[in-house]
């Protein structure tokens, strides 16, 4: 496995923290691993996913949502020089009903990329049951390279 | 079913809430609705476009309720999808429509697109799968 630097890692998970709008921010994501050959990350429960009353039982379109972020992450750390990236198609398999107020974890990488596209693939489970999957996805992604990254925009626009 | 009380029922769904769309026409096999724009929804925070997650899961919405209108705890479960994003969702209001391909006994199928100004420039298309059993 290649570990990426201290630095670099410290800087991801700094401005995927610190974005302060958006969907991953009320996700509450914390980046669990992170190496170019893969990510981890967990997403606490929180009662806006669910869809029923007792809310115990989580929408799949926030798993979808979950996988995209993650993909976008892994692609980020797994590829150098990217500037920006937009979700080309994204499939996902729903394999169980998402019933828990247990943590989601979950557990991307980008197993090919070339010049232009990034493909990914990941998979779903509530903490402490690995070997139940509750959903699967794989994406591709349109890259674009250049010098600004957007990270570096994000910061920028931060500071 | 009329407008008042299937927005009514969505109105208590959670996450429905949380993608704070509105149905406005609901009729055999189809649903179409507004989705009015929040920080919340946001993917690219430099851009503020819409996240794809949101656009994939307000699909699944509204074809959950083009299939099965009258549910009555759960919407109708899916089972899996595909999405297609053609064009970055602006801030501002998305509209989605979802049209039933094939209901069955067991199974449906529904595809569904959201657009912005122009309904002839969809941001995203998807095909849904839904279980009925």
């Amino acid at each position: 496995m290649t570990e990426i630097s201290q630095q670099k890692m410290e800087q991801i998970a700094q401005m995927w923290n610190a974005r302060g709008k958006g969907l991953i921010t009320h996700m509450a994501l914390e980046i669990e691993e992170v190496s170019t050959e893969g990510v981890l990350v967990r997403m606490p429960f929180n009662s806006d996913f669910c869809v029923d009353r007792e809310q115990t039982l989580i929408h799949g379109g926030i798993l979808t949502a979950l996988l995209d972020s993650v993909f976008g992450l892994a692609n980020f750390v797994a590829i150098e020089g990217v500037s920006t990236m937009a979700t080309l198609d994204l499939r996902v398999d729903y394999l169980r009903p998402a019933y828990s107020r247990a943590d989601v974890i979950v557990r991307a990488n980008c197993y090919r990329q070339t010049r232009h596209i990034a493909f990914n693939s990941g998979s779903i489970w509530f903490d402490g049951h690995e070997g139940d999957e509750i959903a699967r996805g794989a994406a591709s992604f349109a890259l674009t390279r250049g010098e600004t990254s957007l990270f570096e925009a994000m910061a920028k626009e931060r500071a | 079913m009329e407008l008042q009380a299937i927005n009514s029922k969505v109105s208590h769904i959670p996450f429905f809430s949380f993608l704070n769309f509105e149905i406005q026409e609901i009729g055999d096999l189809h649903a179409k609705a507004e989705m009015t724009f929040k920080s919340r929804h946001i993917g690219n925070p430099v851009m503020e476009h819409y996240h794809g997650g949101i656009i994939a899961s307000y699909m699944e919405a509204i074809a959950a309720l083009a299939v099965q209108p009258d549910f009555v705890e759960l919407p109708a479960k899916p089972i899996n999808l595909t999405v297609d994003y053609l064009r970055p969702g602006q801030k501002g209001p998305l509209f989605a429509q979802a049209n039933v391909t094939r209901k069955g006994r067991r199974m449906a199928s529904v595809s569904a697109f959201t657009w912005q100004a122009d309904r002839e420039k969809p941001v995203a298309e998807g095909l849904y799968h839904f279980l009925l059993i």
